[in-house]
């Protein structure tokens, strides 16, 4: 399923963002759906690590690890995040997806600078989601790291963020 | 004019302290009342996976979204009680929550010359005061979370 051609056909204002909402390690994650190129089961992708769409493999990135999370064992609720930005293509897996959401840029809040480590280059922003909250994954860093481990064996891309497709977000650019 | 000048700078030292006196894992703690932005009920907090010591969830109240500074752990303490509250501080960065035992917190006003320097190396503070044999230490609440 290809989630943003199945949104085309409701129209709505330029500037609301979408967010696919899933659960990882007992937290809620939101994902903008600019990223998201599919969303498959894990029949669908043929139980690969790796699912190759059309010809493009989609490398695991192991969400619950980058965000030291406690790991999900696979079930019937399973579902393949497939995530490209760019050149650069990735495929997460979450034990469950909650749903869509679309929202103003404003509701996507900053998070609080109190936070001040490495977490807030894995986060975009809080979303009020039902009585809790999700927090809005940064999919170009999770798709730079995959690249990065992939390029250099494991050691660090040494590139600016800035050289990274960006992508909209609050009406500004990331770079 | 000298004079005027100095007797308002003096009453200006000279202001009584106002603090709110609470409890983490039943250790004493002051907070100045004018740093203090609310008490409520604790509500579960919402863990946010990161690398910020001691700054490793949020509360949700309404529409705002309050990162929580983990007193307790930052002064190898649990808190106390069934019914936890929720200690909302004026940070610089921004308001911020702590979560304290369930006793009341109690307001106390001091002279200024009661309070004293905190010898402390344990948490951040403006000074303390003394309470029988207690040594209460005031939480410099702009540095909670900078000397992690």
């Amino acid at each position: 399923m290809d989630i943003q051609e199945s949104m085309r056909g409701a129209p709505s204002p330029v500037s609301l963002l979408r967010f696919l909402i899933v659960v990882v390690g007992g937290r809620y994650l939101a994902l903008n759906t600019e990223s998201i190129s599919g969303l498959l089961t894990l029949e669908e992708t043929g139980n690969v690590e790796n699912p190759t769409v059309h010809g493009m493999v989609y490398g695991t990135l192991n969400l619950a690890d980058r965000l030291s999370l406690s790991h999900d064992a696979d079930g019937a609720n399973t579902r393949v995040v497939l995530l490209s930005e760019g050149e650069t293509r990735g495929s997460i897996r979450v034990p469950m997806v909650q749903g869509l959401l679309e929202l103003q840029p404003i509701q996507v809040l900053p998070l609080p600078l109190q936070f001040h480590g490495a977490e807030r280059q894995w986060y975009r922003g809080v979303i009020l989601f039902a009585k809790t909250i999700a927090l809005v994954i940064n999919t170009t860093w999770l798709l730079n790291e995959q690249v990065s481990a992939l390029e250099s064996g494991g050691a660090r891309k040494h590139s600016s963020a800035c050289n990274d497709p960006t992508i909209s977000m609050n009406d500004s650019r990331i770079c | 004019m000298l004079r005027t000048g100095r007797k308002h700078q003096r009453d200006a030292v000279r202001q009584p302290w106002q603090l709110l006196v609470f409890s983490v894992g039943e250790r004493r703690l002051a907070v100045r009342t004018s740093e203090v932005s609310g008490i409520s009920q604790w509500n579960e907090s919402i863990p946010v996976a990161g690398r910020t010591p001691f700054v490793t969830a949020v509360v949700r109240q309404g529409q705002t979204v309050l990162p929580v500074f983990d007193l307790a752990a930052f002064l190898h303490l649990t808190v106390q009680g069934s019914s936890l509250l929720c200690l909302r501080v004026k940070h610089p960065l921004g308001e911020m929550a702590m979560c304290i035992d369930e006793e009341i917190p109690v307001l106390h006003t001091f002279d200024p010359a009661a309070i004293q320097t905190y010898h402390g190396k344990d948490l951040p503070a403006e000074g303390s005061y003394t309470n029988g044999l207690d040594e209460i230490p005031i939480l410099a609440v702009p540095r909670l979370g900078s000397t992690a």
